[in-house]
């Protein structure tokens, strides 16, 4: 271990030279404030149309309800907004808003929804050069002809990686508090939020719900996130390591990020598609109760698909880097 | 001087970075915990507290809270401009009471409810209650699905070729029964806001097979009226009359809901009735 | 364990083979390098140079064979074997968005007991104290090739490795490595430097290994290799015809045809109506005082080393560079 630690100070200042970090930070900067916008924009209006909350959200069940006794919706759909329905309802009997406009609140809608394609991308921006740069750069032959086995070095990209992806995580949750903070107040800590709906079917069991304080919900929000990005962040690791060029690398992991999003909204006809990591990576779903892209999904299967593909990626990268040849 | 810079940088980055994984396998930890072994404990929230609005006239009150329950015809299925009588209604007060501010609260409106459904709603949903709770001006329809369909298990509109006069029969008795228990619990509910039951009508007028169902339909809106009527701050508004000798120019083109004019005059009616 | 003249030995290559997609790129290559010495390695480009080195500083691993490091091998003991050398494959790249120090600070924690001391007295070695806290982008390739050569240095390795490390520098900034390379072989340093330039090894370095086509043609001395094929002596005579005949007679001249030598043109330039010849330089004296007797004018006598260009189409039989 004492022969890592300067391994991973190594690897962990690259990237900050690097001012990957920066740009992490910048594009948050850039769009908490936008979404931070909408969400006022969409209070407003809430506020000119509706008394409270309470009336907003008796609106918003009845228009599900309506459009459920449409014959020309899809059954998908329709189970989707059944679930959702029963969920607002049950907000609505314990008399708590799900949506109340302040600074956690944000935080926390902010975080479920950028699981998916958010995060991953930002961790792309950390991840996708760690070894495709330094190989198009050339460095890699400098770092590589030290008296350091390659795993070690590996290992301490990997390690240095862990690093930032915890800091994205937990950065984007505090840029995220402070700029809606500045909008909507910095309270709602101990709002109550319920979590533990069993989803059976199109019904949703209440028998397990119970409130947890907001600030320990955000809290779980941020663990399976970071889950879900270290996934993310360990296949583009492997990526980087079988692809030469940084750019080639990106693109290959967007490309498999954005169509797992698209078959989460889809794939109800292609059951297999539950084995793509990248359908797998709303764990904050299961959190919020909301119906999984796949019937049957649950939290454990989805922890262990994304357990194999990290295993898998980890495998393949330590295989290939330790072994490969550096020919340019 | 590099060396303290850097390894200062290092120390904050590891420091912080350590710090927020701790932090996040933590959280995950627990959200892991939480959701596999699920603690049931109950959540009994603050009691949803509403102020009932004061009874008094409308024309005197500081403002006019609309909240419109009931079937399609509340949802205004039929109008191609989407407003219904609820939304017209809502106009045509601001005109009248142009010194009050009228807002509609909810429209809770559900397409195909009959009123065992409703009934159900308004004694367990407390979003409904509430909802009503806060308005003092409650317009509702409902009666149509139970009158309609009760024989053939099928949304009104669409049951247009297979009602006959028998079914319609077997369903008054039934569904006035439903209807009381709607009144009771809308006047338990809020008995100091004004509630409009608007009364059935015959769709079905121009076809001569089924034009006897008018007496059905007077027979509910006379059972319903004196239902009603025990009720002090309730009062009901005919809309059959309009959908005789002129149906063709206010119903829509489904022959059952009315069309943008056909719910403009239900909404004058109601205007006209308040207050 | 190692018997006296093993443990000379820094770099030890045996029967290195390497195959690359079905194709034998490496097909037989040993040599050893002994401490202290300069060692050229020569071959054109694409001649399996720059694999041959890779493979001495574990960047592709050798199909068969074994490279000995100070007695450890690079495959099985890396750290240890790796620990002695520096090197620079092709360009020195380094971090091109950290300053020079900061580039240093990083390979020094690659290695143990490498500080803050040590990396300024590299620093001093290549003299760049006063550009080595800007952000290397602003270095000139020259910088950038001293910075990898303090780089190098950092672990005051055995043996120093530097591939073609004249590429791209300007004739002063030659001359000035050429110096240095000597100044570290001074210190005791063995360094194992590649070229495809000849006189580049002439001028730098003491032994050779010439490698073509993936195999190790020869490893000598330079000056052995050189005087092993031969030099070439000139004469010039104030009536050529007489003086060819005169040589003629004797045993053990052999006279080189026009096309035959690879002597650069511009010596000949000035040597009009020249016999070249190939024999023992030592009977030169003798046969000058031979044609004097016989009343033949000699003009000049010179003694003109082979290039190593020529003692590489001598070793392989005629075969084109390349």
């Amino acid at each position: 271990m004492d022969r890592l630690l300067p391994l991973i100070q190594n690897e962990t200042l690259k990237i900050w030279k690097k001012k990957r970090f920066y740009v992490v930070v910048l594009v948050l900067i850039v769009l908490i404030p936008v979404f931070t916008y909408a969400q006022l924009k969409i209070a407003e209006t809430n506020r000119k149309n509706f008394k409270d909350w309470r009336n907003q959200l008796v609106q918003q069940i009845n228009e599900y309800q309506n459009m459920l006794s449409s014959e020309r919706i899809p059954e998908e759909w329709k189970r989707n907004r059944r679930i959702a329905v029963q969920q607002l309802q049950y907000y609505l009997d314990h008399d708590v808003n799900p949506n109340s406009p302040d600074g956690v609140t944000f935080t926390r809608s902010f975080m479920a929804n950028a699981v998916n394609l958010f995060y991953p991308l930002l961790v792309l921006a950390v991840a996708s050069d760690l070894v495709s740069g330094e190989r198009s750069a050339g460095t890699i032959k400098m770092l590589l002809t030290r008296p350091v086995r390659r795993w070690k070095i590996l290992f301490s990209k990997l390690i240095a990686l862990t690093l930032y992806v915890s800091l994205t995580v937990v950065v984007s949750a505090i840029l995220c508090y402070l700029i809606s903070g500045a909008v909507f107040g910095y309270g709602g800590w101990g709002m109550p939020v319920f979590t533990g709906f069993v989803i059976n079917g199109s019904t949703v069991e209440s028998t397990y719900v119970h409130a947890v304080p907001q600030w320990l919900y955000v809290l779980m929000e941020g663990g399976l996130i970071w889950v879900s990005s270290m996934t993310v962040a360990i296949l583009a690791l492997m990526v980087s390591v079988l692809v030469r060029s940084t750019a080639a690398s990106i693109v290959t992991m967007m490309a498999a990020v954005i169509a797992g999003t698209i078959l989460s909204t889809m794939s109800s006809s292609w059951e297999s598609a539950k084995y793509v990591f990248a359908v797998n990576l709303q764990l904050t779903d299961y959190l919020a109760g909301s119906p999984p892209p796949i019937q049957g999904m649950t939290l454990s299967f989805s922890l262990i698909i994304l357990a194999i593909w990290s295993a898998i990626g980890l495998i393949v990268s330590f295989g290939v880097f330790t072994k490969q040849d550096i020919m340019n | 001087m590099s060396r303290t810079s850097s390894s200062a940088l290092w120390r904050s980055i590891a420091f912080s970075a350590l710090a927020s994984t701790l932090l996040l396998a933590g959280g995950f930890g627990y959200a892991v915990k939480d959701m596999l072994y699920p603690s049931a404990e109950a959540y009994t929230g603050a009691p949803v507290k509403s102020v009932l609005p004061e009874h008094k006239e409308l024309s005197r009150a500081k403002e006019i809270n609309v909240t419109a329950i009931g079937d399609s015809l509340t949802k205004g299925t039929g109008d191609a401009t989407g407003d219904g009588y609820v939304k017209q209604l809502v106009s045509l007060l601001k005109e009248k009471y142009p010194a009050i501010p009228v807002k509609l609260n909810n429209n809770l409106a559900v397409n195909g409810i009959r009123a065992d459904q409703l009934a159900q709603r308004l004694s367990t949903d407390k979003g409904y209650r509430y909802a009503l709770r806060q308005s003092n001006l409650i317009v509702f329809t409902i009666g149509g699905n139970d009158l309609f369909q009760i024989a053939n298990g099928r949304a009104a509109g669409e049951a247009t070729g297979d009602i006959s006069l028998e079914t319609v029969k077997k369903g008054l008795n039934q569904g006035i029964d439903r209807l009381d228990n709607v009144f009771r619990l809308l006047y338990e509910i809020n008995p100091n806001a004004h509630i409009v039951y608007t009364g059935l009508y015959n769709p079905f007028y121009n076809i001569t097979d089924l034009r006897d169902g008018s007496l059905q339909v007077q027979k509910w809106n006379e059972e319903a009226y004196s239902l009603l009527h025990q009720y002090p701050n309730m009062m009901m508004v005919p809309s059959f009359d309009l959908f005789e000798r002129s149906i063709g120019s206010y119903l829509s083109n489904d022959h059952f809901h009315p069309n943008h004019e056909g719910y403009a005059q239900i909404a004058e009616r109601i205007a006209q009735s308040l207050d | 364990m190692q018997s006296a003249a093993q443990s000379d030995v820094v770099l030890s290559v045996k029967d290195v083979k390497k195959r690359i997609g079905g194709k034998m790129i490496i097909k037989n290559v040993s040599f050893d390098v002994r401490s202290g010495e300069i060692f050229g390695f020569l071959g054109p480009n694409g001649s399996g140079k720059t694999t041959t080195i890779r493979m001495l500083v574990n960047l592709i691993k050798p199909t068969s064979g074994d490279i000995l490091i100070c007695g450890s091998n690079v495959q099985r003991d890396p750290e240890e074997a790796l620990r002695h050398i520096g090197c620079i494959v092709e360009n020195p790249e380094v971090y091109s968005y950290m300053t020079g120090w900061e580039n240093l600070e990083h390979f020094a924690r690659m290695q143990r007991g490498i500080g803050q001391d040590r990396i300024a007295e590299v620093v001093d070695i290549v003299g760049m104290q006063h550009r080595i806290h800007d952000k290397v982008r602003t270095y000139s390739l020259g910088m950038r090739q001293r910075l990898g050569i303090a780089q190098a240095l950092l672990g005051r390795p055995k043996l120093l490795i530097l591939d073609e490390p004249t590429n791209g520098l300007d004739p002063k900034g030659i001359k000035e490595l050429r110096e240095f390379v000597r100044m570290l072989a001074d210190q005791g340093m063995s360094l194992f430097i590649s070229s495809h330039l000849l006189s580049e090894i002439q001028l730098m370095c003491d032994r050779v290994a010439i490698i073509s086509h993936g195999e190790v043609l020869a490893v000598g001395a330079v000056d052995e290799l050189v005087n092993q094929t031969g030099s070439y002596v000139v004469w010039q005579f104030d009536d050529p015809e007489a003086g060819r005949r005169l040589l003629a007679a004797e045993q053990g001249i052999r006279f080189v045809k026009e096309d035959e030598h690879r002597i650069d043109e511009s010596i000949l330039a000035g040597l009009k109506e020249a016999v070249i010849t190939s024999m023992d330089a030592d009977r030169i004296t003798a046969l000058v005082e031979k044609a004097v007797h016989a009343g033949i004018g000699v003009a000049s006598v010179q003694r003109i080393a082979p290039t190593l260009e020529e003692l590489f189409l001598q070793l392989t039989e005629g075969e084109s560079i390349g």
